[in-house]
């Protein structure tokens, strides 16, 4: 536990020294994801085998204190967003302009951490503001045009949050009390912890940008600056889901879940196709790829669901392969499409045309790291669809979700391969600046993360087999 | 993991071109002699690797490597015979096809990523022939698809990128219909390795309608890349490559990887037995007779010679389909040494109407009239074979069509024979008049459409670049011998009956 305290200290601390102290941010920024991830690990080889541990704190008594809890999948997600950072700090601390980003970052990275350690629901709230607050300040980094969807996702932002703060006062109003832990064992189906459910789930679902309440998203990506884009698509909308799925699988009611399963699974279907859609149909480089998240999140909510209505604990293994696979691919593909934005001096997909003689490299990052949101083997994405695939083919009333599935693969791949074709039209013209080599190959480390996945693919498999349920 | 040199040799053979091919990604344009150094090393060393497989292989030696990937399904590389027909054939091809490149391609742009590119492709396909289970076969099938797409749209014209886009919709369908039914026949049996006489029989009684629908899927997705009637309408398309590219996705990488797909699903997934049982190849055998018909009858109709070639492929690619769904073991030999004796006769046309299009400027068939006396070479083994590909003797082609004719007689399906019969009647009709042009008309009286005249050139043999004619002379060669030693032990056919013993248990 006090290695995953510390993984969440450093970089609160080193965010701290960074409003003191506001230069060398890019290098303090990487030395404290590093010295993060460390701790996550050490922290996650601690509870490798199951052996959960709690802390509650200020040495109050169960119900009064805060409880922070060290499971195998938070230490996981602990060293995932000490890495994500760390991947971006890295090509940032080259290409960045505005130094506010690194306190910025510092403290989103804390914001998250604690959510993960959180277990109860007010604590949550509190890190779901917090995390919506930095998000908007770092989408607003990117300048005038970016204040517009910065305003848009703070109000919508704050709207999510009403409602799920009056979720939490029925739930705290029925049960009194407010952590997960206890409450799964006390709640009962009735109408005031349905509809406290439905208003979570309804503010979770907005802040977390999944279909249908993704609006905010598109637009604060395209304009956010790019490592604040790749942030928001790999990590922060992976905070609400995580707390979704905590509470649906955790603290609902049997029967309530089994509804709520099917409403997640539909929505995830239709969030897989209509947003593959968009990305497939948009002009702009960067809002393409946003479009992209929401459709990947619908792969996660397909699994949260599916788990929920027919309870299938495997499909836990699937949900957090989407959540790795996914962040490791998008950062890429975001630093990507920034890295591409700044060689061609153009928003539009179309700037894209001859990029894969114009700049090989990041092009190349591209195509991979879409590679393994399309799911094609041995990438992270194949291994998630994979096992998201598996229990739907033993029973002949889930055939109909594979097929969806299979659409699904077929929108991905369509929307990569739109922008991969162009990159190889012959009618190039030579970029109006040069690229930087450093930043090009930067950007294509997570996307070769994410392949490199299918090295130990089998160990992670049985390991989150075993943990995740 | 296992250490032995029988597990290491398979990944070697795969890392043979793959190594090169990463190698040759980071070398500048003007590189030439390194880049070539890399290429042809690459293709001997696999030959060579390859050699010594075939013949740890017939003298029983197992080759096999795994690697942990999913639960209950590894990675898993392993030389059998079968694997070893596809193998030798694709090894010897790239040898060639890669001189013929390096020679094809003297004066364009962008090699370096043409030749990474082209190594990838084949180490793809290498690797899906030594794969030993459905889940690496995937693996090496998708990984193709990647590989081939940026030869396809290599020259980035207009009409390229709008073929890649055709051919990316066709293969990455295809892949994801065979990941659905490779996941479905995982999740009700589990995957296990490639075995004679199939694994899925134990399955019959309780999963008989999701072996059946499994098996639909994998006959569409591994059907595309066959170019199986109604998916075959990427390969016409996809002709606008460069002719070395061409003559590798419709002799040995594509097409030939589709099919094989195939042979490895009826033969070693569900077995002959389960095949009857289920009554699953009834259909297969109909799709494969319509292909061959309707890619003939399409062939007839073409006035540009690369797209004739490309619906003579649809049409001959489905002879191995045809003959894997006769179930009997006379058609399985026919279809295993066709597999090879296809790939031999084809690249030759391919490498010709390279040579044609870039000496000459010939396209369409009728410049090619009088061909023959400005390129007698080329002609020659262009029309030896053409002559194959109809099924005259001696050449490779009529020993592959008389194999599959007995073993149609020999499990009673008469009808066979006459698809047969029709078909080499159509090839006639669409491969005689390109050679009756060739030799015997005179040319056009204003000139051959756009002629070069190459530097390097043999001086026995100064009609084109020697590159563009040696190779081709080569695996014309070859595919004479293959049909004139049929019945010696190292023929194709050797093999294919040497398979054939090992999958019906002979």
């Amino acid at each position: 536990m006090n290695f995953a305290l510390l993984s969440l200290a450093i970089p609160l601390f080193s965010g701290l020294a960074l409003l003191l102290y506001r230069r060398h941010g890019g290098p303090w920024v990487i030395l404290s994801s590093t010295l993060s991830l460390t701790a996550a690990l050490i922290a996650l080889v601690e509870v490798v085998d199951g052996r959960n541990q709690t802390l509650l704190v200020g040495g109050w008594a169960e119900l009064l204190a805060i409880r922070l809890q060290l499971e195998p999948i938070n230490a996981l997600l602990l060293g995932f967003t000490a890495l994500i950072n760390l991947l971006v700090a890295l090509y940032w601390v080259r290409n960045c302009r505005n130094h506010n980003y690194w306190a910025l970052a510092s403290f989103l990275h804390t914001t998250l951490a604690a959510l993960w350690l959180s277990g109860d629901l007010f604590n949550w709230y509190v890190t779901l503001e917090l995390l919506s607050v930095i998000s908007v300040a770092l989408v607003a980094l990117g300048g005038a045009a970016a204040l517009r969807p910065a305003l848009n996702y703070l109000l919508l932002s704050l709207l999510a949050s009403l409602g799920y703060l009056l979720g939490v006062a029925i739930i705290y109003g029925r049960y009194g009390i407010l952590d997960v832990q206890q409450l799964s064992q006390v709640t009962t189906m009735d109408t005031p912890t349905t509809l406290a459910m439905l208003l979570m789930t309804l503010g979770l679902m907005l802040k977390g940008a999944m279909w249908p309440l993704h609006l905010w998203l598109p637009p604060a990506h395209s304009q956010a600056p790019t490592a604040v884009s790749a942030l928001l698509s790999a990590l922060v909308v992976k905070g609400p889901l995580f707390i979704l799925t905590l509470l649906w699988t955790r603290m609902a009611p049997v029967e309530l879940a089994n509804k709520g399963g099917e409403f997640l699974a539909v929505t995830g279907i239709f969030a897989l196709l209509v947003g593959g859609w968009c990305s497939f149909r948009t002009p702009m480089l960067k809002e393409m790829v946003a479009y992209s998240t929401v459709a990947q999140l619908g792969y996660v909510m397909l699994a949260l669901g599916l788990m929920l209505q027919w309870q299938l604990r495997e499909m836990m293994v699937a949900l957090w392969l989407f959540v790795l696979a996914h962040g490791l691919a998008k950062t890429s593909m975001f630093l990507a499409a920034g890295e591409m934005q700044k060689i061609f001096g153009n928003k539009r997909v179309t700037a894209l045309r001859g990029a894969s003689q114009t700049a090989p490299v990041v092009m190349f990052g591209f195509a991979v790291a879409g590679g393994s949101l399309i799911g094609l083997p041995p990438s992270g994405g194949f291994l998630a669809k994979w096992l998201l695939l598996q229990p739907l083919f033993t029973d002949f009333e889930r055939w109909p979700l594979a097929f969806a599935v299979l659409l699904g693969t077929l929108v991905s791949a369509a929307y990569v391969f739109r922008v991969v074709t162009l990159a190889f039209d012959r009618a190039e013209r030579e970029p109006p600046t040069a690229g930087d080599p450093v930043s090009e190959w930067l950007t294509l480390v997570p996307a070769l993360l994410v392949w490199g996945m299918a090295l130990v693919s089998e160990t992670l498999i049985l390991w989150l087999t075993r943990v995740a349920q | 993991m296992n250490l032995a040199w029988t597990a290491i040799l398979p990944v070697a053979v795969v890392l043979s071109s793959l190594v090169p091919g990463l190698l040759i990604f980071t070398l500048r344009e003007e590189q030439q002699g390194l880049r070539t150094f890399l290429n042809l090393v690459g293709a001997v060393v696999k030959l060579v690797l390859v050699a010594l497989m075939l013949y740890g292989v017939s003298q029983g030696t197992e080759f096999r490597f795994n690697f942990p990937f999913l639960p209950e399904a590894d990675i898993l590389l392993h030389g059998d015979a079968l694997s070893l027909q596809f193998v030798g054939l694709s090894s010897v091809l790239w040898l060639a096809t890669t001189i013929y490149a390096i020679g094809y391609l003297k004066h364009s742009r962008l090699k370096s990523r043409f030749f990474g590119y082209f190594s990838l492709c084949v180490s793809a396909t290498v690797g899906l022939a030594l794969a030993g289970n459905l889940v690496t076969f995937l693996l090496f099938y998708e990984l193709l698809t990647l590989a081939t797409f940026p030869l396809v749209v290599h020259t980035g014209t207009a009409e390229a990128l709008k073929a890649g886009r055709v051919y990316l919709a066709y293969t990455l369908g295809g892949g994801a219909l065979s990941l659905m039914g490779i996941a479905m026949l995982h999740s009700i049996g589990g995957t296990e390795s490639f075995t004679s006489g199939g694994y899925v029989a134990p399955l019959v009684a309780e999963h008989s309608g999701s072996l059946g629908l499994a098996f639909f899927l994998l006959v569409a997705g591994f059907g595309v890349k066959a170019a199986l009637l109604p998916l075959h309408g990427w390969l016409p398309i996809a002709m606008v490559a460069p002719a070395p590219v061409s003559a590798l996705l419709h002799a040995v990488a594509v097409v030939k990887a589709g099919v094989f797909g195939l042979v490895r699903v009826v033969y070693d997934v569900y077995g002959v037995e389960v095949m009857e049982e289920l009554n699953l190849n009834t259909p297969l055998l109909w799709v494969a007779a319509a292909t061959i018909i309707y890619g003939s009858l399409r062939a007839l109709t073409q006035t540009n010679l690369k797209k004739r070639l490309a619906y003579s492929t649809v049409s001959q690619v489905s002879y191995i389909a045809f003959g894997a769904g006769l179930l009997g073991p006379l058609a399985a030999a026919g279809a295993f040494a066709h597999l090879v004796h296809q790939g031999l006769m084809k690249v030759t046309l391919f490498y010709c109407a390279g040579a044609f299009a870039e000496t000459l400027g010939i396209h369409g068939v009728r410049e090619l009239n009088g061909v023959g006396r400005r390129m007698p070479a080329t002609m020659a083994a262009f029309t030896l074979c053409a002559l194959g590909m109809i099924g005259i003797p001696p050449m490779a082609g009529f020993i592959s069509k008389w194999y599959l004719g007995l073993g149609a007689l020999q499990v009673n399906e008469e009808w066979g024979l006459a698809v047969l019969v029709v078909s080499a009647l159509l090839n006639a009709a669409y491969f005689l008049p390109l050679i009756y042009r060739g030799w015997f008309s005179s040319p056009a009286k204003e000139g051959w459409p756009e002629e070069k005249s190459f530097e390097e050139r043999l001086t026995w043999l100064p009609e084109t670049h020697w590159m563009l004619i040696v190779p081709a002379l080569f695996t014309a060669l070859l595919s004479l011998l293959a049909g004139l030693f049929a019945g010696t032990d190292l023929s194709p056919l050797a093999w294919g009956l040497f398979i054939v013993e090992r999958e019906f248990a002979l």
